[in-house]
């Protein structure tokens, strides 16, 4: 019966589908380490944050604080986050309820937009003025224009090239958590575990919102827009040709008084993503059901508005694996803030992070539900990180000073 | 929900290249020998979607857009292999094949005089122009 052949099907085609899943994540997070690594090393950057965003709101860090201090900074700071990442989930959920889907679709689409042109296009400015690349303004900004409207058109639309599509969305990742490792360290770390927590309440209790979206897109059928990163299908000899391929996207916001164009640059908050996705999936019928996040991003101006990503991982109809943009994006924070120290954390973060994603797409395996993909690995992944700071590096040093090793 | 099934080994899921002359109806997408318009094979459009895609594409590609002419033949390469499989679609990729060289090569004889030429052959105007410069400006460059 078929309902015996899926458990199986995920587990024959294992390795297939687990590079499929791991190479956009490694390749997010490379990217994120390599920017980290040309934009930081400027050593005449200042090290305070001229950086605001409602991950900072409640507490700025500056070097003169106590780690006492620091530490209950960066706790605030968390729930402040973790706070508005759920009201904005609930606005999703009620306009999910309200059937605004054509809302959230061009919402989404004009997010891409942004997120695409502004972070995008700051980051190129960044890198041009790094490297004093002889690029005039013209050129530019008719690349830029063309790369975030082809981007839009990739997010929005239902059927396009899957990897064109694929690529998008790690870009937009890529960017998104660029710009999260610049907040200040301790809220960096303390906002990671508090969103790992978040993550496990929101897709398992059931009054989470992530579950109630998942149950309402369920019960009636329908599929959630969202950022999904979706790989490619595998199709086996055996089993059924699956001729479609899905793609959600969906991104939602909340405009108070939008005001986008005059932001500038040095208030530029980032945005806050995260998502979860619940997918479930049953032989035979298929069924899905997806649940995110929004993505917030607040201006000083208090301008707010959210996007949604979906983070989680689960299965899509098409028996391909399903990663949410947040799971992305916050792995990709992790591993950008350990390369900010050094790069033997960033392997120690790297291995903790696959073999966190690992073990949660064997757990997918088992449970053939829908399971928030972040506490795993975030929780590895910081352990991790302080253990080889704080023991690893100086027995590596040690050994190395001393000709003992490497 | 699945749509159809097909057990035919030869079915390459990745990249669909079979060659094959003589165009299948598309409405029901059984038949492994068929050429598909797209990239994605069997997970791409259907051959009427198609069409309405290369159109769309094409006329969007007006609005500055060389980059969604090349993913239109991205998109679409094996109809630019299979000459007369697709005439409809081919139609239109040539054309954003051609509509995205033209623009490329200006764009890139543009960006190139620039950056080879400097300040030698344009004089202050070049400072004015210059990205970084821009950047620096519009305090664009300061980021944290």
């Amino acid at each position: 019966m078929d309902r015996n052949q899926r458990p199986r099907s995920i587990i024959d085609s294992l390795g297939e589908e687990l590079i499929a899943i791991l190479t956009p994540v490694s390749i997010c997070m490379f990217t994120v380490v390599l920017l980290v690594c040309i934009l930081n090393s400027d050593p005449s950057s200042s090290s305070s944050a001229s950086f605001s965003s409602i991950a900072t709101a409640a507490y700025s860090e500056s070097d003169s604080d106590s780690s006492w201090d620091k530490f209950v900074g960066a706790f605030l700071n968390s729930l402040v986050f973790v706070a508005a990442i759920t009201v904005a989930t609930f606005v999703l959920v009620l306009l999910f309820y309200l059937r605004c889907v054509k809302f959230l679709k061009f919402y989404m689409g004009f997010s891409a937009f942004i997120v695409l042109g502004n972070l995008g296009g700051e980051i190129l400015v960044l890198l041009i003025d790094r490297f004093r690349f002889p690029i005039d303004c013209i050129t530019f900004l008719i690349l830029l224009f063309n790369f975030s409207v082809v981007g839009v058109f990739a997010v929005f639309m239902s059927k396009f090239s899957i990897l064109v599509t694929q690529g998008y969305l790690v870009w937009i990742g890529v960017l998104v958590a660029y710009f999260f490792t610049l907040l200040p360290e301790w809220t960096t770390w303390v906002l990671l575990v508090a969103l790992a927590l978040y993550d496990i309440a929101a897709v398992l209790l059931p009054v989470g919102p992530l579950r109630l979206l998942v149950e309402m897109a369920i019960s009636r059928d329908e599929d959630i827009p969202a950022l999904v990163y979706e790989a490619r299908p595998v199709i086996r000899n055996d089993s059924r040709l699956v001729q479609r391929r899905v793609w959600r996207e969906r991104r939602s916001s909340q405009n108070d008084n939008d005001d986008i164009e005059d932001r500038t640059n040095r208030n530029e908050v980032v945005r806050v993503v995260r998502s979860a996705e619940v997918d479930e999936e049953r032989v035979g019928s298929s069924e899905r059901a997806e649940i995110s996040v929004p993505l917030i991003d607040r201006r000083p101006d208090q301008v707010e508005n959210s996007e949604t990503f979906l983070e989680g991982i689960g299965l899509g109809s098409s028996g391909a694996i399903k990663l949410g943009l947040g799971d992305f994006i916050f792995y990709s924070v992790l591993v950008g803030r350990a390369a900010m120290y050094d790069l033997m954390t960033v392997y120690a973060c790297y291995l903790a992070i696959i073999a966190g994603l690992g073990i949660t797409l064997m757990l997918l395996s088992v449970y053939q539900k829908a399971l928030p993909a972040l506490p795993v690995s975030i929780m590895l992944g910081v352990v991790f990180y302080f253990l080889a700071r704080l023991l690893l590096e100086v027995f590596v040093v040690q050994c190395s000073s001393n000709l003992v090793m490497f | 929900m699945e749509d159809s099934r097909s057990d035919d080994p030869n079915l390459n899921p990745i990249r669909n290249r079979n060659p094959n002359p003589t165009p299948n109806p598309l409405s029901t997408i059984i038949s492994s020998a068929q050429v598909w318009p797209t990239i994605d094979g069997p997970l791409g459009l259907t051959e009427e979607a198609s069409v309405d895609y290369a159109r769309r594409f094409y006329k969007f590609g007006f609005a500055l857009l060389p980059w969604l002419w090349f993913v239109n033949c991205f998109y679409f390469w094996p109809v630019l292999r299979h000459a007369r499989a697709f005439p409809q679609i081919r139609n239109y990729v040539v054309r954003s094949a051609i509509g995205f060289s033209v623009f490329t090569a200006l764009l890139s004889a543009w960006a190139l005089t620039f950056s080879i030429g400097g300040e030698q052959l344009f004089g202050p105007v070049y400072d004015k122009l210059v990205m970084y410069n821009v950047a620096d400006r519009l305090g664009l460059s300061g980021l944290a």
